[in-house]
């Protein structure tokens, strides 16, 4: 269809067709979002459960109180950062999927320096330290990704998604060995760290300041990349590959530097898994939650600021997997049902949105 | 294979009356008529986004009219989908092919002209398919593989495609000389007055105002998706009406060229030694080739497209690197270097495919200013959009290429807007020396002069302009001197006065075997 001024006679607007093309892409959106919720309410009845009462108890759970809130918050916090590490990729047009991986490398560094470097360092030396550690390590681990891509030409998705089997292992192989609890009965699990370099918590709940944390780099990642040059090349980049090699590009840097920074926001979610959670590093550490971010990523269409709306379902999701098993008897993880759900129905939208 | 007459008293072939077709708030068409005789040829005229298109896939059935009726043999018809139209004996041969490079001319045919029975009668097709192209000169092997045949040969494979189509009568021809060499044009109109002498109708589609004087019957002008002018070719006093007609109340700028043939030679700009350029396959393109560009200059690079256009320009831009040679900017050798290196040494470049290389989805005309173009102006850590938005709209380049809006996202744009956004790009630039594919392509007759003349006044300001383009008229009328790309060899250089189009379109073809 052409729109060429020269050519063509422009008629008056249709505006009862403006309006409809204006709500048809809110309903599609509408139809996306509520079908999961739908279809796992049928298998919910299926089961003999009142799946309206569910989602309320659901909400109920999220919104009820403090506590219930600030456990949303602390599920959401890692997803929003590893949504991070798959969001800001993508606007450079690159798939990393290796969140998952680099959240635990980021963990192992994290806990390293703080069992053996920062055991007697004050909170205000030990917390930052502890955070430039694990974005350290996500960093590094993300480096192999984007040095096998910028050197090797290897196709950065299936690196990344190799590199969380080997980055799970390398955890393992650390909590067993040289990490080990000497007073552990020989369980795989590291020290604790010192209650120092704990994050500070909201009286009343579990909520600590990584939250905070997650949120202030979601904005700044949202600033470099509407309104800098940076990430005005970025997007660049992302739009069309051949436009910004034309434009004088270094593209291999930029690919190198967009996922070391991916990497960095992923091990920090390590970092606050560690001094906001755990304590102490264990085998499965943060499993999942690199996929998880990846979900949110896509469910936010790579968008920062929207990554907090849908981190926080995906965290809302994950804690009503708790009141599931508690009011019904289903199994916690038979909300990873629902997830599914809603990861099929995007993944088709998207084919959709794609024209 | 003939069309098949039924002798009905009716000298037309179709008659379409009032049609009309909207796209949104976009009207195409609005109230064409269209009448087509048996036997005759009729050229349908008109500049970019006039309508065209439009039309003939409303007559090949692709779009259903929104208004108005088409008549074929004194009944109303429905063409929409295009199987119906190929029913009622309309066929079209496309700008872009419909081909399929890896499967041979005679599987490509035997996709089109599918025949009851559920045996593929390879044999029998094959004689027709020699049978076709002998009787119209229409030259093709039915065992080649369509990816080794030049883009001559393939408009004649989908021509004889038509043609087996059974009880094909009407054949409509969508720019069909844009991508042919001198000779081929002279065999392909000869082609087209056997077609009519047989009783085929033709509805050629063209940009090419001599081509329609030589050979149509019948001539319809259209404009702003209307019918501007009408008549038999009888009646028409010369070109220049037609393009009058064509081009409205726009006032059409002649093309100028000062010859300073006397002046001492300029320096040398860019310089090739020896140059050996690879494919994407690791296949030698270009073989030592050798090439000086002189400031101030325009230098035009002949060739049927596919000889090593692509991965020239490329090289010059420092996106390809050559595999050996010597590639001098100035007196720098840039051999080697990446494009960062050939941007500071002043080259730009317009890609002969903007719209896969140089648009990027979602951003707006302005943003792609900064693409190799203006300066990315910073305030703070962002741009400073307002100040290139100010130089672009004081910007002469844009006002003359009549750029659209700066706010409009590029993606959205049709294929002359974009030609227009990134050539715009390229002059605000001021580059020293200017790499321009195909420059008019899609583009109507008023702007293609508009570009031309920035062209020109350019390199009188001394800017090397090498110019690669498909289009010997605007080769000859621009360059100071001619190169050819034919054989993987670079020929020449030729002065455009000591040479004519017939010698050149040959270099062309032969690769410069025989000569």
């Amino acid at each position: 269809m052409k729109t060429d001024t020269t050519g063509a006679v422009l008629v008056p607007a249709d505006t009862a067709l403006r309006l409809r093309e204006r709500i048809k892409p809110a309903a599609w959106t509408a139809v996306i979002v509520l079908a999961p919720f739908v279809l796992y309410g049928l298998f919910l009845s299926a089961y003999g459960i009142n799946p309206i009462q569910l989602y309320v108890t659901m909400v109920k759970s999220a919104f009820g109180d403090l506590y219930g809130f600030g456990e949303v918050l602390i599920k959401a916090t890692p997803i929003l950062l590893t949504g991070l590490a798959a969001a800001l990729p993508a606007k450079a047009g690159l798939v990393n999927v290796g969140g998952e991986g680099q959240l635990a490398i980021g963990a192992l560094f994290s806990t390293w320096f703080a069992v053996f470097y920062l055991n007697q360092a004050p909170a205000w030396i030990g917390i930052p330290a502890m955070l430039l550690a694990g974005a350290l390590g996500g960093g590094v681990w993300a480096a192999i990704t984007a040095f096998l891509k910028v050197k090797g030409r290897l196709n950065e998705t299936i690196t990344s998604l190799l590199l969380n089997y080997v980055a799970t292992f390398t955890v393992g192989f650390f909590v067993h060995g040289l990490l080990k609890d000497p007073g552990s009965f020989n369980w795989p699990f590291s020290p604790e760290i010192s209650p120092a370099l704990r994050l500070p918590v909201l009286n009343g709940t579990r909520l600590h300041v990584g939250f905070a944390i997650a949120a202030a780099l979601a904005a700044v990642v949202w600033f470099v990349l509407a309104k800098t040059r940076f990430g005005f090349r970025i997007r660049v980049l992302g739009g069309n590959r051949l436009a910004a090699e034309r434009a004088g590009f270094r593209l291999n840097a930029m690919y190198f530097w967009v996922l070391v920074a991916a990497g960095m926001l992923a091990g920090i979610a390590g970092m606050i898994e560690i001094a906001g959670i755990e304590g102490r590093l264990r085998p499965a550490t943060g499993a999942n939650y690199g996929y998880l971010g990846f979900l949110a990523a896509w469910m936010a269409w790579n968008h920062p600021l929207r990554l907090m709306l849908t981190a926080f379902l995906i965290g809302m999701i994950g804690v009503a997997g708790n009141s599931l098993e508690i009011g019904s008897g289903l199994p916690s993880s038979s909300v990873h049902i629902l997830m599914a759900l809603v990861l099929f129905f995007l993944l088709g939208a998207g084919r959709r949105g794609k024209r | 294979m003939e069309p098949t007459d039924l002798s009905s008293s009716n000298p037309y072939l179709l008659e379409a009356i009032g049609l009309t077709k909207r796209f949104g708030s976009l009207t195409a068409n609005l109230g064409v008529n269209l009448k087509v005789r048996r036997g005759s040829i009729h050229a349908v005229l008109g500049e970019n986004g006039a309508g065209k298109s439009t039309l003939m896939k409303m007559l090949y059935g692709v779009y259903a009219p929104d208004d108005g009726l088409i008549r074929m043999d004194d009944e109303r018809v429905v063409l929409h989908p295009p199987m119906k139209a190929r029913g009622k004996g309309i066929g079209m041969v496309f700008q872009d092919f419909r081909l399929i490079p890896a499967m041979t001319v005679l599987d490509n045919v035997a996709l089109a002209v599918s025949r009851e029975g559920w045996r593929f009668r390879r044999k029998e097709l094959r004689e027709r398919i020699l049978e076709v192209s002998a009787k119209y000169g229409l030259a093709v092997d039915p065992a080649a593989e369509v990816w080794q045949l030049d883009l001559g040969q393939r408009q004649r494979l989908e021509i004889v495609k038509t043609l087996l189509v059974p009880h094909t009568r009407l054949i409509i021809f969508d720019e069909p000389t844009s991508v042919l060499v001198p000779q081929e044009v002279d065999a392909f109109l000869n082609m087209l007055g056997m077609l009519k002498r047989d009783g085929y109708g033709i509805l050629l589609i063209t940009h090419k105002i001599n081509e329609v004087m030589a050979c149509a019957d019948e001539v319809t002008v259209l404009r702003g998706g209307q019918v501007a002018y009408s008549a038999r070719r009888e009646e028409i006093p010369d070109g220049d009406s037609l393009i009058a007609a064509m081009m409205g109340g726009k006032e059409l700028m002649p093309i100028s060229k000062p010859r300073a043939e006397s002046e001492a030679p300029k320096p040398e700009a860019l310089t090739l030694e020896r140059i050996v350029i690879k494919g994407d396959h690791g296949e030698t393109v270009l073989q030592e080739a050798e090439m000086s560009l002189r400031a101030g200059e325009i230098l035009g690079v002949a060739g049927i497209s596919g000889n090593g256009q692509r991965e020239l320009a490329e090289t010059l831009f420092g996106l390809r690197r050559p595999s050996q040679g010597v590639l001098r900017i100035g007196d720098r050798e840039l051999q080697g270097r990446g494009v960062q290196a050939f941007m500071e040494a002043g080259v730009s470049f317009v890609s002969e495919d903007p719209l896969k290389e140089s648009v990027v989805p979602g951003l707006s005309i302005l943003e792609h200013m900064v693409l190799d173009g203006y300066p990315l102006a910073p305030k703070r850590l962002g741009v400073d959009w307002a100040r290139i938005r100010s130089r672009l709209s004081a910007s002469p380049e844009a006002k003359a290429l009549a750029l659209a809006d700066p706010d409009r996202k590029a993606d959205r744009l049709s294929g002359g807007n974009v030609q227009r956004m990134v050539l715009t790009r390229a002059l605000v630039r001021g580059p020293r020396i200017l790499l321009v594919s195909y420059p008019s392509r899609g583009l109507d007759i008023g702007t293609t002069r508009t570009i031309q003349q920035r062209l020109i006044a350019l390199a009188e300001q001394g800017t090397a302009v090498l110019l690669f383009s498909e289009d010997l008229d605007e080769l000859f009328k621009l360059s100071d001197r001619l190169v050819v790309l034919a054989g993987k060899r670079l020929h020449g250089p030729f002065r455009p006065a000591e040479t004519d189009a017939a010698a050149i379109g040959r270099l062309m073809l032969e690769g410069g075997e025989s000569a």
